[in-house]
């Protein structure tokens, strides 16, 4: 497993799963701002192209004491990326002030070998080649390049955002290198309608995200692989703060 | 010289040994790996300059402000406007995909014309004859059904019909039909809305609120508003209803109700309140107070429905140690709304002392109209296009029905009747955009252009408290062979000598914004209309309406309209109220991944529904191990649903999220027209769905139904 590796600034999303209906409008707005190709049988989701899927949490128990949430999950941009050390082309790395685990389409040669190390399933094979209905290419955006099947490809924090809020800083004349707060955000981000996901650089003091990680109830998936993930959940439940990670019964989160 | 075996075999393997040492079969290894694995060709990018445009969304029932990506002037992606009240930024998968269904294989791509049970296509010209002439024909034996919940296109379309002398102007069921004939019984007047942002403690009574119930978007907005994670809650959410999902999974606390009693329950807490010293008055109060104080003790509730006595009081004591109680009725569903319930829901705000109180329910005051001779809205609502359908299906059709951005023929209650009912009507026109079940019916099919290529508008959708107008402009040309409907209506009176007095549309509009200009109101920008119901002082009129309108910007007038004989119908309620007989209960839901009735399944949404939903074509409802346990059925059987006279297999998915007593089933699936997208996925609960008439209220409801197992 490659080294940790830190960086001046840190992008982090936190996701209040206490406020997320599970609507699936971050996902919608995903497909669409990073042209993934809209598929008739989606039913399979092993096969299935998505770099954000809604997962649902159930506590296990009958109703009516069952209690339930839905936890939205992106690339989780790991600081010590398991996908990066595996991959032998380089076609994935971390090298970047931010800290967004890149995905380089044309190199990758397809073997997948990330697919198998990230332990948050949020790597995805393109098993078939990206078809349009007629016409329907013409919506495509100019922000992320297509992909032909056979690669991997992942969430990415929408770094093309990223680069277009820099530009924006420039020409206004401040610093693309410390953002205001709100001035980068993934699509998910933007459009999810209870705004249960907060972004922003968990280094800068100013942004609302600097604080939200260092609640009692924030917490990160599969922390004790030591992965890092710059995604961070929120929950008042224990239960599903619990779930967070392989915890014994006698364990307290 | 002949040729021994010894020569062949020195010959052959020296012309192997040979041809190893030429390029050719490395030549011809390299060729066939890669025409083998010849990639075949992927759409790339556009390349343009990016800017961004404003209209709002007439796919999603949010009626949502978007801000539109262009490049080179070509719609992209469709974004939440950031400026708009109603989105705040945030969109629904629904006004997502308003720029990709635009390409929707779906789409009606011309005038058809319905030739020996074939569509052909026409031009504008032949069809604008063609029903002129049947509408001459008809007289005032025409109709027109509308799903279009919230656009001035319904003034032109009843205007229309109005000329020729028919009245027969129907709406496509919805939260907004149910709240307004409920809320009409009750003496209310207005449309009924909930300032959910200046609420402290929301009881939801079985509506969906954070997915179908009213402008959906701007209540997630409002909740998500409430509960900052850096700080406390400033408002609890309680949600009353069969299943724990959408709305259920965030609220502070679920009461487990089935469909038909959720009237029961709301009567229940009524019957605390007064214990503690609330006492109703106004119309209908005496029979109310006799009703409840007889009838919904809590021991009694706990008979009917199964809940304990401590549910109520906890529900009762939140309610009233609130400073902005808020009660909140509607339908799990997003349709088909039980009126008792609503009934009921209303009479604890007004036992709450709740009625055009900020953070209470303030009805909204009809807004002017633009076109002479169009319909009141209070007055169309009346109309009940479930009988209507009825009747045609007995034979007692007019002679031409226009239906308009409306799919009966899937989205109703027993929607095999209501297609056969459809098919009985002797001309039919559908103006849909896609080609639905219903247009697949019709004789003439003229596709009304989609949100993003016309000018159209968005009137205070359901649910707000405060009234709200926001334009729909054209981003793009006709993608197809297509045309704004109102355009088309207003050239087709024209043409019959019955002039509405505009040429187009945006002449309507026009008319309109004047209208709302005079009417007062304010552009939400620096002060929100939900901070101006709460007290503060509203910003000035715009001084050019229309230009912030084509910015993106929203009119909003926030003022309640007054109730003067605003009662409890109790006399109503005691008929009215009555659970669901029978041992499973169908209770239907809906999401928006899988779209509406007229748009099918959004193409890209498809990977979005989730597998405990839909599998290939097999649609999962959701029932309880307990449940399950006692039709012996487990994770992933196959079972089939009776009711209406139908039955439909699907399997069974096991989830603890639904109460004992109810099987979840969603809506949205099982289209036998659309695309690829749509197409058989699934099945339509709605065809097992039968709607019940509420007694003395009158209502049809179809929230819930008994239902067979086997």
């Amino acid at each position: 497993m490659s080294a940790f590796k830190d960086f001046d600034t840190t992008w982090v999303m936190v996701v209040d799963i206490d406020k997320c209906t599970g609507c699936g409008a971050c996902m919608a707005a995903c497909q669409t701002e990073n042209n993934i190709a809209p598929q008739p049988d989606a039913s399979n989701k092993l096969r299935t192209v998505s770099w954000m899927t809604v997962y649902e949490l159930s506590n296990k128990m009958p109703f009516p004491d069952h209690d339930m949430a839905y936890l939205p999950r992106p690339c989780m941009q790991c600081g010590n990326p398991p996908c990066v050390s595996v991959c032998p082309v380089i076609a994935t790395d971390k090298n970047e002030n931010g800290g967004i685990v890149s995905q380089i389409y044309p190199r990758c040669i397809g073997c997948r070998y990330c697919v198998a190390a990230c332990p948050y399933h949020a790597r995805v094979f393109g098993w078939y080649d990206p078809v349009w209905p007629e016409g329907m290419q013409k919506t495509l955006t100019p922000l992320t390049s297509t992909r032909p099947r056979g690669v991997v490809e992942k969430c990415n924090f929408c770094h093309h955002r990223l680069n277009l809020a820099k530009d924006a800083a420039r020409a206004q004349g401040k610093n693309p290198e410390d953002l205001e707060d709100g001035a980068y955000k993934p699509s998910c981000a933007e459009i999810c309608p209870t705004g249960a996901i907060s972004f922003g650089d968990a280094k800068n003091a100013k942004h609302k995200v600097h604080e939200l990680i260092k609640s009692p109830n924030a917490f990160r998936l599969l922390e004790r692989l030591g992965t890092k993930p710059q995604v961070y959940y929120y929950s008042k439940r224990e239960w599903v703060r619990r779930q967070g990670d392989n915890y014994l019964k006698s364990e307290k989160v | 010289m002949g040729i021994d075996r010894r020569a062949f075999i020195g010959l052959v393997a020296g012309g192997v040994a040979g041809t190893l040492f030429t390029p050719i079969p490395w030549k011809m290894a390299d060729d066939l790996s890669i025409w083998s694995q010849n990639w075949s060709w992927i759409p790339r990018v556009p390349k343009g300059p990016v800017a961004y445009a404003y209209t709002s969304s007439k796919l999603c029932p949010s009626g949502t402000g978007l801000k539109v990506m262009t490049v080179g002037g070509a719609p992209v992606t469709a974004a939440g406007n950031p400026d708009h009240p109603l989105s705040q930024g945030g969109v629904s998968s629904i006004g997502r995909s308003e720029t990709y269904m635009l390409y929707s294989p779906a789409r009606v791509k011309s005038p058809l014309k319905k030739v020996n049970g074939k569509f052909e296509p026409v031009t504008w010209e032949e069809a604008l004859t063609a029903l002129a002439e049947k509408c001459k024909a008809a007289g005032a034996k025409i109709a027109c059904v509308s799903g279009d919940q919230t656009g001035t296109a319904n003034e032109v379309l009843s205007a229309f019909i109005a000329k020729q002398g028919s009245s027969a102007y129907y709406m496509v069921p919805s939260e907004k039909q149910s709240a307004a004939k409920a809320w009409s019984l009750m003496g209310g007047a207005g449309q009924p809305g909930f300032d959910v942002d200046n609420a402290d403690c929301v009881f939801i009574l079985g509506a969906d609120m954070f997915e179908t119930w009213g402008s959906s978007i701007r209540n997630r907005k409002a909740f998500g508003a409430s509960r900052d994670a850096s700080g406390d809650a400033k408002a609890a959410f309680i949600y009353a209803g069969p299943e724990r999902d959408g709305t259920g999974s965030v609220c502070d606390a679920w009461i487990p109700v089935k469909p038909g009693d959720l009237a029961m329950v709301a009567l229940g807490v009524a019957w605390i309140l007064m214990e503690a010293g609330a006492m109703p008055s106004g119309p209908g109060a005496a029979e109310f107070v006799s009703y409840v104080k007889s009838n919904c003790s809590p021991d009694k509730v706990e008979a009917a429905c199964g809940l304990k006595p401590a549910v109520l009081v906890g529900v009762a004591k939140m309610l009233a140690g609130a400073k902005a109680p808020l009660v909140v009725p509607g339908s799990p569903c997003g349709q088909g709304g039980s009126a008792a319930a609503f009934m009921a829901g209303m009479a604890l705000n007004m036992l709450l002392g709740r009625i055009n109180k900020p953070g209470g329910v303030v009805a909204l005051p009809a807004l002017p109209k633009a076109v002479d001779g169009a319909m009141d809205q209070a007055d169309i609502l009346k109309n009940d296009l479930l009988a209507f359908l009825k009747d045609a299906g007995a034979g007692k059709a007019p002679e031409a029905v226009l239906f308009y951005e409306a799919n009966p023929a899937y989205g109703l209650p027993e929607a095999d009747a209501m297609a056969e009912a459809i098919a009985k009507i002797p001309f039919k026109v559908s103006f849909a955009s896609f080609m639905d079940e219903t247009a697949a019916l019709c004789d003439l099919v003229l596709p009304n252009s989609l949100t993003l290529e016309r000018f159209d508008d968005v009137a205070s959708p359901y649910g707000v408290a405060f009234n709200v107008y926001s334009l729909v402009k054209p981003l793009t040309k006709p993608i197809y062979d297509t045309r704004t409907t109102a355009d088309f209506i207003l050239a087709l009176a024209e043409k019959m000598g019955a002039s509405l007095g505009f040429a187009s549309m945006e002449e309507v509009l026009k008319a309109k914004v004047e209208a709302l200009a005079l009417a007062g109101g304010f552009i939400a920008k620096d002060v929100q209309p939900w901070q101006a119901l709460a007290g503060s002082s509203a910003p000035e009129p715009s001084a050019d309406l229309w230009a912030d309108l084509e910015g993106g910007y929203a009119w909003v007038l926030a003022a309640g309209a007054e109730q003067t004989g605003l009662g409890y119908a109790g006399g109503v309620l005691a008929k009215a109220v009555k659970p669901i007989e029978g041992k499973v209960v169908l209770a239907p839901y809906a999401r928006q991944t899988s779209g509406t009735p007229v748009m099918g399944i959004p193409a890209q949404n498809l990977t979005i529904v989730p597998d405990n939903e839909l599998i290939n074509t097999a649609t999962f409802v959701k029932m309880n191990a307990e449940t399950a346990s006692w039709f012996g059925v487990s994770e992933g059987s196959s079972i089939t649903i009776e009711g209406a006279g139908q039955k439909l297999p699907v399997k069974v998915h096991l989830s603890e999220n639904v109460m004992t007593g109810v099987i979840a089933a969603p809506l949205g699936f099982g289209h036998s027209a659309f695309d690829q997208y749509s197409k058989g996925k699934g099945v339509n609960i709605l065809r097992v769905l039968a709607a019940r008439v509420e007694e003395g209220a009158g209502v049809a409801v179809w929230d819930g139904a008994a239902v067979n197992i086997a």
